[in-house]
């Protein structure tokens, strides 16, 4: 598993690099802006980023079923169950490291901003200030936004996992139909379709369960609560589809 | 001993039959020509065993054991196209068969490749197809494994490194292995051959002991190729 990780970075160390210069050099063009300039880098970084992040996580996955090159990775003695949950392993280290790159950044960017207000710069100072600005000025803390970035990246691989999945589905039971694009994608927005549904039904039966939360002001043990039944619908729909896409690449691919 | 067995095997493409009900026997220690025109049938039967495509239905033993992803540990494929990573260099591809295959020797591979005048600091990208074709044997024969399936190697690749090519595969020889090569060009790989398949549209058409079909035939293999695709 390991192994397979480790290629799939290889493949995309080039990729990776470029994109850590291209970041650094942005962020020390709009630093030299200014406080607006880092603020301007510090909403849009992310957005960018999240957009990036997503083609190339499908891109590494339809790469491999679409491509020649991926006989090199079908080839190897590993099941079908391992080579996905590769992929999705290494799609979550990208994400988190993403994330890890987003709070370097704000601790950088929030330094150079006390650092050139001629106050002494301590990191511990930064994140207190930013929590007691978070906490005093919107009601949540740095918990509350480690609980949405949590979520969104439980969420961001449910995504993935379904996109995965659409695509296993179209190169194996379909990999004679063409057009194998456009059917991937209506396969994608099927299962979106069905998954959506289910989970309507879920959440309709926790109505009595959001009910004694108070959803103003929640503290940051209310919250983690609120969002525990999302977080488990993500967990449980990229099992399930991670076995899915595990088992028909194992039994009836077609590269 | 009986190495590899076929046994009705069927692949359809939508409404196209790939291949039609292939049953065969290959033993250890023999090489094979799987011999065809385009469209025959031969790389999809390949890719079959190789465990890159799925059979319609019909089954495959490698050593008694039905295919999975364990018995693509017993086979070493190399696929007409060129299939490695293009931002690879050659350093790089043979490090990835060194960590990806138990039985690949990296000993083996860097004298292979420095003996057939690949510079494995070149970027995969910057290969001529004639050095991919050289690099994809080399790789594919430096595993130590029962079966060696080698798929088109003499596409692309010029005269003098066509001979290169065929010292390699009779070199990597063995009593325990077999080496299937898929080919058009059966006057070059003729004389290595010990038995033959032909295929034709997806049908068995004519296999056995190359020796003894010479014979019976009273003609070469080429000749004998050019007689059943006469009409193909």
């Amino acid at each position: 598993m390991l192994k397979l990780i480790k290629y799939e970075f290889a493949k995309k160390y080039k990729l990776i690099s470029i994109t850590l210069i291209i970041s650094v050099l942005l962020n020390l063009f709009l630093i030299t802006r200014g406080e607006a300039g880092s603020g301007v880098f510090i909403v849009f970084f992310p957005m960018v980023m999240s957009i990036f992040y997503m083609v190339d996580i499908i891109k590494m996955y339809s790469d491999d079923l679409n491509k020649k090159s991926g006989y090199m990775l079908f080839m190897t003695p590993n099941s079908g169950y391992k080579i996905i949950v590769s992929k999705l392993i290494t799609a979550v280290i990208e994400g988190l490291a993403i994330m890890l790159l987003y709070f370097i950044f704000i601790l950088i960017n929030g330094s150079y901003i006390i650092f050139t207000s001629g106050n002494y710069v301590n990191f511990k100072d930064i994140i207190y200030t930013i929590n007691h600005l978070l906490s005093g000025s919107f009601g949540f803390n740095l918990f509350h936004v480690f609980m949405v970035l949590l979520t969104a990246l439980l969420f961001l691989i449910s995504f993935l996992t379904t996109a995965y999945t659409a695509m296993t589905i179209r190169k194996s039971i379909f990999s004679e139909i063409k057009f194998g694009g456009a059917l991937s994608f209506l396969i994608f927005l099927l299962l979106n379709w069905g998954i959506s549904y289910i989970s309507s039904r879920f959440f309709d039966l926790l109505t009595p369960y959001y009910g004694s939360f108070s959803m103003m002001r929640p503290t940051a043990a209310e919250f983690t609560r609120i969002l525990l039944p999302i977080n488990a619908m993500s967990i449980i729909q990229s099992v399930i589809l991670t076995l899915c896409s595990g088992y028909l690449l194992e039994n009836k691919i077609n590269l | 001993m009986e190495l590899l067995k076929i046994e009705n095997l069927n692949k359809k493409y939508n409404n196209k039959i790939a291949l039609s009900n292939i049953s065969l026997s290959l033993d250890s220690g023999k090489i094979y020509g799987l011999l065809g025109p385009n469209g025959s049938g031969k790389t999809t039967l390949m890719k079959i065993i190789a465990g890159l495509h799925r059979q319609t239905f019909g089954d495959v033993f490698i050593n008694g054991e039905a295919l999975s992803y364990k018995t693509k540990a017993k086979v070493s494929y190399m696929p007409t196209e060129n299939f490695l990573y293009d931002s690879f260099k050659v350093k790089d591809a043979v490090k990835f068969y060194t960590e990806m295959y138990e039985d690949f020797s990296e000993e083996n591979a860097f004298n292979l490749l420095k003996e057939i005048g690949v510079d494995t600091e070149f970027r995969i990208s910057k290969l001529s197809s004639g050095l991919v074709g050289k690099l994809k044997v080399a790789l594919a024969l430096s595993r130590n494994t029962d079966i060696y399936m080698l798929d088109e190697p003499l596409n692309g690749v010029d005269v003098l490194s066509r001979d290169v090519i065929i010292d390699l595969i009779t070199r990597s020889y063995g009593e325990n292995k077999t080496i299937i090569i898929s080919t058009h060009l059966v006057n070059e790989i003729e004389k290595i051959l010990d038995s033959v398949i032909f295929l034709k549209d997806g049908n068995l058409e004519l296999s056995g002991n190359a020796e003894e079909l010479r014979i019976s035939h009273e003609k070469s293999i080429e000749g004998i190729y050019k007689e059943v695709y006469k009409n193909a």
